[in-house]
């Protein structure tokens, strides 16, 4: 069930990843993404000596807005500027790509931070650099794990040899590759899951699911820009989330059981969406209907 | 007729108050108006700082910081709960727990740290927050090796901080050590020793920050974690009246009746107004050369105080 080396290797290539999931776009509008540069640049060049980040971070000490403290929101979705709901900075990165090797043994836990930090040449106390502990950990393996998704599909064409699948089809093997990622820390995930639902962790625990729903309709070739946009992502990361409870519990061989409640939870889901358009369809012809016959009548309408 | 006597009164009025000669500085109480002497004239590259809303020279803050808190060391606890209502309990309980000093974990064979962490408790004369440390490295986290080091500028706070020490399971042993030291300067505390330098309420009384965190970011070990607790700027304007009025007329009026010492929580007071915000000071700890974790910082009620913590990065 644990399989140390394959964490390793998943983890080394998932990171490059992780830490620009969009890492197949032109760089030309991260740039735009980012604000002033020197600001970035404190989180991204950890690894320099601290007299050179004294140049960066005195400059940004003038202006009142703080780095990414407070990120420019926007109202809307671009494929071009992707929206990165956590940043983790070099150490950070080390300490919890470290962290997870102890993932299988410890748990999502702070143990297995601790273990991670001193792996990675740190100190025991040297975890306060993740003000949130285990949860760093879990959106650290969230997004780590999604990065990995992507260029599984980008990089390795899972969806390039075998025959041409529709968008429908490559939905469901995205969220299997997926789950069967999940199913390495499979007795430590429900743990996962009930820290991830804790009051205070909803709101980055959602958007990490809104873009795991993202990326795989993405990288499914849905291309919908209508009110599908909305209702497939729900439906995408309502399936996934129903599934990833199922997963936890699923002792079968390769995951058989869950695959199957997959696929019977997608049906569901187009049935639903068939339903829908027909119902839509329906009423649309009955309302002109009904205004071809009023105007029949001679209303003004 | 009434109008020409009333423009006169006006006048008067502002011609008066012209006349009054400049205070040195803007205070409720004039009590240490009176008694304080005028800043003697200096030689120009002589650098002023900040004591409370008062300038003086660098110089001289040091000796009178010592003079405040040798007046204020044995009533120390007790003024800290009428100021804050016991709020400051909370907060060091707080701050403590999130530090979560102590190694639970057993060191492992190719683990070149060895257990227990090395402390250093600046400004902590009294002990509040090391026993505090000691106790949650021993009981939570069943770390017996993890030791603390007080250091404080003032003898008469580390006396106080001795005295309450004989109550605890740590007097007398190699847990607990007591330093009399500036923090701008510690020449006995060997460079990349230290696991956690922790300075609770005090570093609004340096007289050089910068130089402070300087110090402190030399004696950490790489990896090392600098965390502070200090009052800071409550960010929500309708509680910060009710906070302002509360310090600048309350604390002061407990400190006469129950110190018998004004002048001292005038200066607390004043002190905390001086002292940088937030973001500012986040500032200050980058520059020092420590990474900040998230925010770099954690409001406390609502602001009053705050929570700042910065690492030192691996080389």
């Amino acid at each position: 069930m644990i399989r140390p080396t394959s964490l390793l290797t998943l983890t080394r290539r998932g990171l490059s990843h992780a830490s620009s999931p969009r890492a197949a776009l032109p760089l030309a509008p991260r740039t735009h993404l980012r604000q002033p540069k020197p600001q970035s640049q404190i989180h991204t060049t950890t690894t320099t000596t601290p007299r050179q980040n004294n140049l960066t971070v005195t400059s940004r000490t003038t202006p009142s807005r703080p780095n990414r403290l407070s990120p420019t929101t926007r109202t809307y979705h671009s494929d071009h500027h992707p929206t990165q709901p956590h940043d983790y900075t070099n150490s950070q990165t080390t300490i919890l790509s470290a962290a997870l090797h102890h993932v299988p043994t410890h748990g999502f836990s702070r143990n297995a931070l601790t273990l991670g930090a001193r792996d990675a040449g740190f100190l025991d106390v040297s975890v306060q650099l993740l003000p949130r502990g285990e949860f760093d950990l879990i959106l650290f393996w969230l997004a780590s794990r999604r990065g990995l998704l992507r260029s599984k599909v980008e990089s390795d064409g899972l969806f390039s040899a075998g025959p041409v699948l529709s968008v429908d089809d490559k939905i469901q093997i995205l969220l299997m590759e997926r789950l069967r990622m999940n199913a390495e820390v499979k007795d430590q995930w429900q743990d996962a899951l009930a820290v991830m639902s804790l009051g205070e962790n909803i709101p980055l625990s959602l958007s990490e699911l809104h873009a795991l729903a993202d990326d795989i309709l993405n990288l499914a070739g849905d291309k919908s820009v209508d009110a599908s946009w909305y209702s497939k992502r729900m439906a995408v990361a309502a399936v996934y989330a129903a599934s990833d409870f199922v997963m936890t519990r699923d002792t079968s061989a390769g995951l058989r059981e869950t695959e199957e409640f997959v696929a019977r939870r997608w049906a569901d889901a187009r049935a639903v969406g068939d339903k829908l358009t027909g119902v839509r369809e329906c009423l649309g012809f009955m309302g002109s209907t009904a205004v071809g016959l009023g105007r029949s009548w001679g209303l003004k309408i | 007729m009434s109008s020409r006597s009333l423009w006169r009164s006006l006048q008067t009025q502002t011609r008066r108050r012209l006349a009054v000669p400049e205070t040195p500085y803007r205070c409720f109480s004039c009590t240490r108006q009176a008694q304080a002497q005028p800043p003697k004239p200096t030689a120009d590259e002589e650098r002023f700082t900040h004591f409370g809303f008062q300038n003086v020279p660098e110089s001289q803050k040091e000796s009178m910081v010592k003079t405040v808190f040798s007046s204020v060391a044995s009533s120390y606890d007790v003024m800290n709960d009428m100021m804050s209502l016991g709020i400051h309990r909370l907060w060091k309980d707080h701050f403590v727990r999130s530090l979560n000093p102590g190694s639970a974990l057993p060191s492992r064979d190719h683990d070149t740290a060895g257990r227990g962490w090395n402390i250093l408790d600046i400004a902590g004369g009294t002990g509040d927050i090391a026993f505090r440390m000691l106790d949650h490295a021993t009981n939570i986290n069943h770390d017996a090796a993890t030791r603390v080091t007080i250091a404080d500028i003032n003898p008469d706070m580390l006396a106080e901080g001795k005295k309450r020490s004989i109550q605890t399971p740590y007097y007398n042993t190699n847990r607990l050590a007591f330093l009399e030291g500036n923090a701008q300067s510690m020449p006995s505390i060997p460079s990349n020793s230290v696991d956690l330098y922790t300075v609770v309420f005090g570093i609004r009384n340096f007289t050089d920050k910068q130089a402070a965190l300087n110090e402190a970011f030399r004696v950490l070990k790489p990896g090392g974690v600098f965390a502070c607790m200090e009052f800071s700027k409550v960010d929500n304007a309708l509680f910060n009246a009710v906070y302002k009025q509360w310090s600048f007329s309350a604390i002061p009026l407990i400190g006469q009746l129950v110190a018998g010492d004004r002048e001292s929580y005038q200066y607390l007071v004043e002190s905390i107004e001086q002292f940088p915000s937030q973001e500012e000071f986040r500032g200050m700890i980058q520059k020092a050369g420590f990474l900040i974790p998230g925010r770099g910082f954690e409001n406390l009620t609502g602001g009053i105080a705050a929570i700042h913590k910065g690492i030192k990065p691996l080389n």
